[in-house]
């Protein structure tokens, strides 16, 4: 019986043509960091969690880094144990099947691609506060011509080779965690000079700390990004799953300093503060902090911009090599070994929303938020299915024990309930019209494929499968044997 | 990194690294396909455990997870844990290459390529190669190793480090591929003084007759210069005894 085990292995790999091994953990570990860009959301995220959680804003981010820590060991069952490029979306097809990949899948590409636009905004709007305050004003239309020309240079370093691009995001993240630290270190030594309160915040609430974790997630969306590299790292199954919960963990802590920071700053009066950091500085009496804080914003999108785009089109390419989007997109460069085609496609797409929003005269902060909104939601679908599948599929390869299904057992209720917040907290604005067309998008494509495409779609799910050459048998390598 | 420190064994650690080993050696008894489960029985581990060690043992690449994901078998990098089996060719084959060295006045060398690596087992008495060792560390400096590559699915998983030896050796990994993408097609593989100045070599593959399979490889060693021209009559050959020798090796 087991002489056939070794018959259904392939001679090279489903996805060849991809960079394989060649990634070091550190390289890997910035992916995900860079993709969460903790920088911009030290300073962004904790006043738009107070408004809701007051002077408990800790403690939704306390337990904002438990959920996250959670999903992080649900991805990590499957990526101690498969390397795949599609992220959470290859995962979830083993333990749910074709129906809940696909709608991973959709999800998460909707989050990677919001995300991208997001990250683009975001970089182009702090490049622009960078320049006003140094007294360059600047019409919208630079804001989108920057949104253009940052696009076309992460493209063209995300095509250059998966290294390349690995090694510029570790450099830039670097540079955008190191000015953050320098800043809230800074915040924090000096006396505690509290400016006047902005608005009644309220107290502590254990229903304020729930609802305060939906927007404390946003700090944390793409740490998983590490994921899509699967095939790419030196040691998939050790720097993959460690990435994805150090990340996790990472954020937990810079998000807690930055909380705490702001929090004891304003003497509980965070909520509702446009620009915390900066009226913290001013009223510290360093409003230089305030140059260096945009400048560390405007890297950290930066450096997320490449990590998203390196992300996105990863699993634009497992899902061309899986069939369910246009074949060409499942190429690779023959010199770079990078997803040539995918890229093409995504970076001009992710560049034109945010340009057009600019050139149509929105506020950049309203494109920012809006599309931080829409990506988050992608995000938390993704999370919830991926934590579902990991136990079913531990089953599935008989290897479950007691600890996966208690930790999806916790992580997949709060989900849910953030995910039931999320709505609700949504409804009036343009963010639901936008979710409703894409959810309606997804299921005419879904409706398209089972039609046209049944058995494809049944199959879904491509990964890093072990070649006849990665197989040590009694006569060398198994494809010798044949 | 920590890799010269002395990394002192205490608490259960003693007890954890006899458990891997018995792990790898019930998945080489219980053969190819063998699932977590069976190991834990087997071995009378607790399930939590044996399916840390597998991890464990997955992740640093001496076991893989076959496709189903379930069944395990041993990986490329446990074959570095016995020293690879190098069989002397059988008597007829080594008439067929000593046949050949009566016909050229160059070196020929028999490789063998079942171990994975270009192990030389009939050298040439009268033009003894200087570094077998290289050869088989640095495929891509040498023909016989650049038949080896050709065969691979990705040779870049073999060859890590492309090391110049002299200003002929191809060093770009875009030309190496082009290269090799050349060897694959016409079955013929040429350096021209890449690991050594003064030395090239014309090597053709040996397949097991039936399968197609990559078994051995065949060369002829001499002056750079002479091995560069096109040397029609001395490729046939080469491949005429190549193809003698397949019955005799595969």
């Amino acid at each position: 019986m087991r002489n056939g085990a070794l018959a259904g292995l392939r001679r090279r790999s489903p996805v060849h043509g991809l960079d394989r091994r060649n990634l070091r953990p550190v390289e890997v570990l910035a992916q995900s960091v860079s993709t969460a860009a903790p920088a911009a959301g030290m300073a962004t995220v904790p006043a738009i969690v107070a408004t809701t959680a007051g002077t408990a804003t800790v403690w939704s981010f306390v337990l904002a880094t438990a959920v996250a820590l959670a999903v992080g060991a649900c991805i990590a069952t499957f990526t101690r144990r498969m390397a795949a490029a599609g992220s959470l979306y290859s995962l979830t097809a083993k333990g749910l099947g074709p129906g809940a990949a696909f709608a991973c899948g959709a999800a998460l590409l909707a989050g990677y691609a919001v995300l991208l636009m997001a990250a683009l905004a975001g970089a182009a709007l702090y490049t622009d506060a960078f320049l006003t305050r140094l007294g360059l004003a600047a019409p919208p239309a630079v804001g989108a011509a920057t949104v253009v020309v940052l696009a076309a240079l992460a493209g063209g370093l995300v095509l250059r080779g998966v290294r390349v691009s690995a090694r510029i995001v570790l450099a830039v993240e670097a540079v955008s965690i190191t000015v953050m630290l320098v800043i809230f270190g800074v915040l924090l030594a000096g006396p505690p000079a509290p400016p006047a309160p902005a608005a009644a915040t309220p107290g502590w609430s254990l229903v304020g700390v729930a609802a305060g974790v939906l927007p404390a997630l946003g700090a944390f969306i793409g740490f998983e990004a590490a994921t899509a590299l699967g095939v790419e790292a030196r040691k998939p199954f050790v720097s993959v799953p460690r990435a994805v919960l150090g990340t996790a963990g990472l954020v937990g802590l810079l998000s807690l300093l930055a909380a705490h920071t702001q929090v004891v700053g304003f003497a509980g009066a965070l909520g509702g503060q446009p620009e915390p950091v900066v009226t913290l500085a001013a009223a510290h009496g360093t409003p230089w902090l305030a140059v260096l804080l945009d400048l560390g914003i405007a890297t950290s999108f930066v450096a997320c911009t490449l990590a998203t785009t390196n992300a996105l089109v990863r699993v634009l390419f497992s899902m061309a090599r899986d069939r369910i989007v246009p074949r060409p997109m499942g190429a690779t460069h023959g010199r770079y070994r990078t997803p040539h085609v995918a890229i093409a496609v995504a970076v001009p797409v992710g560049a034109a929303v945010p340009a057009a929003l600019f050139l149509a005269g929105v506020p950049g902060l309203t494109v920012l938020r809006g599309l931080l909104s829409v990506a988050t939601a992608g995000y938390l679908v993704a999370y919830l299915l991926v934590a579902l599948a990991a136990p079913l599929f531990l089953h599935r390869i008989g290897e479950l024990t007691p600890a996966p299904v208690v930790v999806t057992a916790l992580a997949v209720p709060v989900l849910a309930g953030v995910c039931g917040v999320f709505v609700v907290s949504a409804l009036g604005g343009a963010v639901p019209i936008v979710l409703g067309a894409l959810v309606l998008a997804a299921l005419a494509w879904y409706a398209v494929l089972r039609v046209r495409r049944p058995r494809e779609l049944a199959a879904i799910g491509v990964y890093d499968e072990p070649s006849a050459a990665d197989v040590h048998t009694a006569s060398g390598p198994a494809g010798r044997a044949r | 990194m920590t890799g010269l420190d002395p990394l002192p064994l205490s608490g259960r650690q003693p007890r954890a690294v006899r458990s891997a080993l018995a792990v790898l050696e019930e998945v080489v008894a219980a053969g190819p396909g063998v699932t977590a489960k069976e190991i834990s029985a087997a071995l009378k581990l607790p399930q939590a455990t044996t399916y840390r060690l597998l991890n464990l043992l997955v992740g640093e690449e001496y076991l893989v997870r076959l496709p189903d994901l379930r069944g395990f078998a041993l990986g490329r990098r446990a074959a570095r844990l016995a020293l690879p089996v190098v069989t002397t060719p059988p008597t007829a084959a080594r008439a067929v290459v000593e046949h050949l060295r009566g016909l050229v006045r160059w070196g020929v060398h028999l490789a063998s390529f079942t171990t994975g690596q270009v192990a030389l087992v009939d050298p040439d008495p009268d033009h003894p190669p200087a570094e077998p060792t290289l050869i088989a560390r640095y495929p891509h400096a040498s023909a016989l190793g650049k038949l080896l590559l050709a065969d691979q699915p990705d040779w870049r998983a073999v060859s890590r480090d492309l090391r110049r030896f002299t200003e002929h050796t191809v060093v770009d990994a875009v030309a190496l591929d082009r290269q090799l993408t050349a060897v694959a097609a016409t079955g013929l593989a040429r350096q021209c003084g890449e690991l050594r100045p003064d030395r090239g070599c014309l090597a053709v593959p040996v397949r097991g007759p039936g399968t197609g399979a990559l078994v051995a490889g065949l060369a002829l060693a001499g002056p750079p210069d002479r091995v560069a021209e096109p040397n029609e009559e001395l490729v046939a050959l080469l491949r005429e005894h190549a193809e003698r020798l397949s019955p005799l090796l595969a």
